[in-house]
């Protein structure tokens, strides 16, 4: 009996590990496609850059932390190049311009990876202090991952202090909802767009850094989780910060229990998700509109 | 149709009945996998521009089209040419069907995450289902039957074969928009609030057409199978659905020609970047930036604006 329930408990901090690391990424993913309805492909090759940015400032500098710090603001530099130059261009012209375009910018972001780093995957070592692990339930568990899970539950208080208390955050909900009245009002909506595109790749920044020592760096990361992040965003409600987590969770478990239980059906259970919430209440878990 | 449409059209059709005349055996190869490859961008292009819905998961009709005709040519015996393809543009019309009942219940962004949704499902489950499909080493070794005696093993006549088949489609594909079930589409495209109140039935037509584009998706998928005489699950999955888009995109999607040369470009474009470098995404990304940047209305748009 014992070792059914430490089975699951640990079963389920996997499942939360990796549910927490896809929220990570997708609340950028949130921000930009669900709140301001941009419709972003190269979205998860910043989470990319993230990772391999830090991988090269381990191997400069030698401090994990440091690269916490500095890579997600590089990445975010890109993001707001990327608003600024290209995507505000053909925001008017809908989502298959900017289908088309971001896909462009992703393939050049995917080929400027294996260009530089080759396209064998690259070990990030786990930093010293969080690499021992813990008895949970009587198994063994690592750090690093309840570092996952305490790291992203303090990005989400941040982002919904953020978006719910402060000014820039009202300001931002306003622009997303009406913009016209809001430039109207004297706001320079432009710049505030900008701002989300910034912090919503800065924060894909920052699950890359993180992801790098718990799922190896390589080429096809991206991709991998580009599809997860679109399941979040959509089952969880354009938006919808709330439903991001929760979907995000739920998908984390599914991923775990399913490989557990049915290994070779288990990639279907979360499209099968997706499609279901869409049939029965198109607007997502909490989504308000639709 | 307009007379500069009928001199573009002729010219068309006796550059392709010329061609293998006078082209390289590799570039009758491409040629071919052109012609298929237009219908399926056909396809999705008149989703968007005729019936105003924006598909991200197109390749579930291409690709099950061409899985459902080869299982059928694999496991019926003495099934002719004609009737597995038939079969490939009936199955994939069926899930057309199924799923369009869903889908158009939906509008805009979220019409397009389900059609999404629904192509990431079905991929995964072709891919898993090993028994059936074969997964990963997909399904290969099928027989190619003889149509009315001709050998299609010979490149030239199943290039011959293709474009007859493909140009009588494209041909419907054009004859929808003239017939009243195709102006009911643009109509209900345009405003479909508008379009309700003067009592069309905005649904039942909306699945008809979907209907309709599957099976001529189909019909591609099928051809597409026999050409590459191997089908794997490269023809269902996301990449698929992103290059069709591509390929409208590429051409213009505001045009009838538009697959056409959108397919075209594409194609040379891959198979050419290919040859040439290992790095030819990173150019394929840079030259899909400037056509977004440079020509938003495709190709065509472009050429036409500055006339």
């Amino acid at each position: 009996m014992d070792s059914i329930w430490s089975t699951l408990v640990i079963q389920i901090l996997h499942g939360l590990a990796y549910g927490m690391l896809l929220f990570l990424v997708s609340s950028g993913l949130t921000l930009v496609f669900g709140m301001m309805s941009v419709l972003n492909l190269a979205h998860a090759s910043f989470y990319m850059l993230g990772a391999y940015f830090s991988y090269q400032m381990l191997k400069w500098i030698g401090n994990f932390w440091v690269g916490l710090l500095i890579c997600p603001i590089l990445v975010a530099m890109l993001g707001i190049l990327m608003e600024r130059f290209l995507l505000r261009r053909v925001h008017a012209g809908g989502h298959v311009q900017e289908f088309v375009l971001t896909a462009g910018i992703a393939f050049v972001i995917m080929e400027s990876v294996k260009w530089i780093w080759g396209t064998e995957p690259l070990p990030v070592p786990i930093p010293a202090v969080l690499s021992g692990s813990v008895m949970v339930m009587g198994s063994v568990y690592p750090v690093y991952r309840l570092f996952i899970l305490f790291f992203s539950i303090g990005v989400l208080a941040l982002m919904a202090y953020i978006l719910l208390k402060t000014r820039l955050g009202i300001t931002v909900r306003a622009a997303v909802s009406d913009r016209d009245m809001v430039s109207a009002l004297g706001t320079n909506t432009p710049f505030v767009f900008m701002l989300v595109m910034g912090i919503g790749t800065w924060l894909a920044g920052v699950a890359g850094v993180i992801a790098g020592p718990f799922i190896s760096t390589y080429p096809g990361m991206a991709g991998e989780i580009l599809v997860d992040c679109f399941v979040v965003t959509v089952t969880g409600g354009l938006g919808s910060l709330m439903g991001a987590v929760l979907a995000s969770f739920i998908i984390g478990q599914i991923s775990s229990f399913g490989i557990l239980l049915i290994p070779r059906f288990a990639i279907v259970f979360a499209f099968l998700l997706m499609a279901i919430v869409l049939i029965i209440k198109p607007s997502g878990l909490f989504g308000e509109k639709g | 149709m307009s007379k500069k449409n009928w001199v573009i059209g002729i010219a068309a059709i006796i550059i392709a009945i010329i061609f293998p005349f006078v082209a390289p055996k590799f570039q009758l190869r491409m040629f071919t996998e052109i012609i298929i490859l237009t219908l399926f961008a056909m396809t999705w292009k008149m989703m968007l521009n005729e019936g105003g819905m924006f598909s991200f998961g197109h390749a579930v009709y291409f690709g099950l089209g061409a899985y459902a005709s080869v299982l059928g040519w694999l496991h019926i015996p003495g099934l002719s040419f004609l009737s597995g393809i038939l079969l490939g543009a009936l199955f994939a019309a069926l899930v057309a069907f199924v799923l369009g009942a869903f889908l158009v219940r939906m509008s805009g962004t979220y019409f397009a995450l389900l059609t999404l949704a629904f192509n990431q499902l079905i991929w995964a489950i072709v891919w898993k289902w090993r028994d059936v499909t074969g997964g990963d080493d997909g399904l290969g070794k099928f027989p190619k039957p003889e149509l009315f005696g001709l050998v299609m093993k010979d490149p030239a006549t199943f290039y011959y074969v293709s474009l007859i088949i493909i140009g009588a489609c494209l041909f419907a594909c054009w004859y929808f928009t003239k017939t009243p079930l195709g102006n009911i589409c643009m109509s209900i495209k345009s405003n479909d609030e508008r379009a309700q109140f003067i009592g069309l039935n905005v649904k039942a037509s909306k699945l008809v057409f979907l209907t309709l584009l599957g099976f001529m998706a189909g019909i591609s998928g099928a051809l597409y199978a026999q050409f590459q005489e191997f089908i794997a699950t490269s023809v269902i999955d996301g990449a698929m659905s992103t290059n069709v888009l591509f390929m409208a995109y590429i051409g213009g999607i505001g045009y009838f020609w538009g697959p056409i040369v959108g397919s075209a470009i594409f194609v040379y474009l891959s198979e050419y970047l290919s040859s040439f470098t290992d790095r030819w995404e990173f150019i394929l990304g840079i030259i899909f930036i400037l056509v977004v940047l440079f020509a938003p209305q495709g190709i065509l748009g472009t050429i036409r604006r500055k006339k």
